[in-house]
C-alpha cells in the first residue's frame, strides 16, 4: 500500500533520515520504536508530505505520491495523522472539530458529517462531550478527539506520532485501548511509540530505527525477545530496567 | 462680538459648561463625525490589514518555477513597503499627501455630503490597515504551527487553513489590539484637522477661534475625547471577556452558551 524507497531527508547539514526503504501492507500494523533524534517523526511526516524530501521516492497505492493526479490535498485526506499534542482546532467544539474537515474536504453535507462525527465519538468513549468546548477536556480525552477527528476522514491510513507521549501516565490507557480497538479492525497503521508492551501486542511487526537508518524489522516477539542488531539490544535493555 | 464673550463665566468649569452647552450642535456634529470616520476606518483597516497580512504570509516554496517565486517576493516587497511606510511617517503627513494626490477623486464620491468625510475615511483607513496588517501577522504568529498541520492533515488546503482554522484563532487572540485600533482611531482622527474635516478637533477649533477662549474650549474637547475612549474601552473590556481570549494555551474555563453559540457559526 505505501513503498518507500531510498528517502533520504536533511535539515541544512544535518543528515536525518539516510536511506530508508520500507513496504507497508494494507491491513498491516507497523510499530516503529527507537530514541529521540532517530527521524522517527521526520519519516512519519514524509509520508504525510508535511515535510518536503528530495531523494527517494514514496508511492501510495501504486502512485508517486508527489504526482497524485487530484493534487496533494486529496493525498493527504487519505493519510491520518495523529500527533503527540494532539493540535485539535481550539476554537471548534469536540463535534466540529470533527465535522470540519468533512465538510470542507470531502463536501459531505453538514447533516451527514454530523452523523459520522457522532458515531465515531461514541466509538472512542466520548458520546457526552460531543458539544463540549475542547478547552474543557483531559489530555486522553482530547487525544481521542484527534482520532475522531481524523477517522472520521475515512483515511486509508493511520498514522500516529507517539499518541501517548504527552499524556499523564493514568491517561495513557484509555487512549492505546481505542488503537488497540483500530488495530483490530485491521487498518493499516504506522505507529511511532515508546510504549513497548504496546507495540508488542498490537503490531504485525517492529521497526527499530537509529541516527536515520532502519537497523532492525522483526515480528514482534522477534524483535523484542531476540534482538540481533547490538544497538536493538542497548535501546531495548533500557527500556527492560 | 466682545459682548458675547464677556458673557462667558472666568472660571474653568463655569465657561466649560457655558461653552459645551451654547456649542453643543457643533460639538455634537464633530463627535458624529469623529465616531464615523474611527469606527468605519477602523473596520476598513481591518480588512486591509488581514489582506495585506494574508499576503504577506504566502510561502515561496523551493519548487515553485522562477516566475513565481519572483511575483511572490514582489509581493511580499509589496506589503512590507506599505506597512513600513505607514508605520514610519506621521498620519498628519499622509493625510496632506493623499488629500491633496486624490482630491478630484474624493470630490467626486462625497459621503454624506462632505468628500472630506470621504478623504478622512480614506487616511484613516488606509494607516489603519498597516497597523492591522502587523496585529494580524503577530496573531497568526502567535498559533501553535500545530494548528496549520492538522489542518494541513485533513486534507485542507493552505486556503483553507488559513480562513478556517488559523484566522479565527487569529483574530480572536488579536481582539484586544484590533480594538485598542479603534480607540487610537478615536484620538487620532483629530489630525484630520489639517484638511478641514468636521470632526471634533475642528469643531472645537471653531468654538476656539470664535469665542477665543482656548483654554475653556479644549477643556470641553478634551472630556468630550476622553468620555468616548473611556466609555469604548469599557464596551470592548466587555465583548473581550464574553469571547474568553485568548484561545491557545491557558487554561479557559467553562464552555459558556455563548461561546458555543459563536464558533457554531463558523462550521
Ligand atoms: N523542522 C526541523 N528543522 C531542523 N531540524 C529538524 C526539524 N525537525 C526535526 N529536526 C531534526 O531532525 C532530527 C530527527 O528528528 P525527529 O524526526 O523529530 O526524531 P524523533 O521523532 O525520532 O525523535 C533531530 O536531530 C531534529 O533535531
Ligand atoms: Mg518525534
Amino acid at each position: 500500500m505505501i513503498n518507500i524507497q531510498h528517502l533520504k531527508k536533511n535539515f541544512g547539514q544535518n543528515e536525518v533520515l539516510k536511506d530508508i526503504s520500507l513496504t507497508v501492507n494494507r491491513g498491516e500494523v507497523i510499530s516503529i520504536i527507537g530514541s529521540s533524534g532517530s527521524g522517527k517523526s521526520t519519516l512519519l511526516r514524509c509520508i504525510n508530505l508535511l515535510e518536503t524530501y528530495h531523494d527517494g521516492t514514496i508511492t501510495f497505492e501504486e502512485t508517486d505520491i508527489l504526482k497524485f493526479p487530484q493534487g496533494i490535498n486529496h493525498y493527504r485526506a487519505q493519510v491520518g495523522m495523529i500527533f503527540q499534542s494532539f493540535n485539535l482546532f481550539n476554537h471548534l467544539s469536540v463535534l466540529q472539530n470533527c465535522v470540519i474537515g468533512q465538510v470542507k474536504v470531502l463536501k459531505r453535507t453538514k447533516a451527514d458529517a454530523e452523523a459520522l462525527a457522532i458515531k465515531t465519538l461514541e466509538t472512542v468513549g466520548l458520546k457526552d462531550f460531543i458539544q463540549a468546548s475542547v478547552s474543557t477536556l483531559s489530555g486522553g480525552q482530547k487525544q481521542r478527539v484527534a482520532i475522531a477527528r481524523t477517522l472520521c476522514m475515512e483515511p486509508k491510513v493511520l498514522l500516529f506520532d507517539e499518541p501517548t507521549s504527552a499524556l499523564d501516565p493514568e491517561m495513557v490507557g484509555e487512549v492505546l485501548q481505542v488503537i488497540k480497538s483500530l488495530a483490530k479492525e485491521h487498518r493499516t497503521m504506522i505507529i511511532v511509540t515508546h510504549e513497548m508492551s504496546f507495540a508488542k501486542e498490537v503490531s504485525d511487526r517492529v521497526i527499530f530505527m537509529d541516527q536515520g537508518f532502519i537497523c532492525e524489522e522483526g515480528k514482534p516477539e522477534e524483535l523484542f525477545l531476540n534482538p540481533k542488531e547490538p544497538r536493538t539490544q542497548a535501546f531495548l535493555s533500557r527500556f527492560i530496567q | 462680538m466682545i459682548l458675547l464673550s464677556s458673557a462667558i463665566p472666568n472660571d474653568l468649569l463655569g465657561a466649560a459648561y457655558y461653552l459645551a452647552v451654547k456649542y453643543a450642535p457643533l460639538f455634537l456634529f464633530g463627535i458624529r463625525n469623529t465616531l464615523i470616520i474611527a469606527l468605519t476606518s477602523t473596520i476598513i483597516g481591518l480588512f486591509l490589514g488581514l489582506a495585506v497580512g494574508l499576503l504577506k504570509s504566502i510561502p515561496v516554496l523551493p519548487d515553485d518555477p522562477t516566475w513565481k517565486k519572483f511575483a511572490i517576493k514582489l509581493i511580499h516587497f509589496v506589503s512590507s513597503a506599505y506597512v513600513e511606510v505607514f508605520r514610519g511617517t506621521p498620519m498628519m503627513v499622509q493625510a496632506i499627501f493623499i488629500y491633496y494626490t486624490f482630491l478630484n477623486f474624493f470630490k467626486l464620491f462625497p459621503l454624506l455630503g462632505s468628500y472630506k468625510l470621504t478623504a478622512g475615511i480614506v487616511i484613516v483607513s488606509i494607516n489603519t490597515g498597516a497597523y492591522m496588517a502587523e496585529i494580524i501577522r503577530a496573531g497568526i504568529q502567535s498559533l501553535d504551527k500545530g494548528q496549520n498541520e492538522a489542518a494541513r492533515s485533513i486534507g485542507m488546503s493552505n486556503f483553507q487553513a488559513m480562513f478556517y482554522i488559523i484566522l479565527p484563532q487569529a483574530i480572536k487572540n488579536a481582539f484586544p489590539a484590533i480594538g485598542n485600533e479603534f480607540v487610537v482611531n478615536i484620538k487620532d482622527t483629530s489630525v484630520l484637522n489639517v484638511i478641514g474635516t468636521t470632526e471634533l478637533f475642528f469643531q472645537a477649533n471653531t468654538v476656539a477661534g470664535t469665542t477665543f477662549r482656548f483654554t475653556d474650549t479644549f477643556f470641553v474637547a478634551a472630556i468630550l475625547y476622553f468620555v468616548l475612549t473611556y466609555s469604548t474601552t469599557r464596551v470592548l473590556a466587555i465583548i473581550e471577556h464574553r469571547m474568553q481570549v485568548p484561545v491557545s494555551g491557558g487554561p479557559s474555563s467553562s464552555s459558556t452558551p455563548g461561546l458555543i453559540a459563536h464558533t457554531e457559526k463558523q462550521v
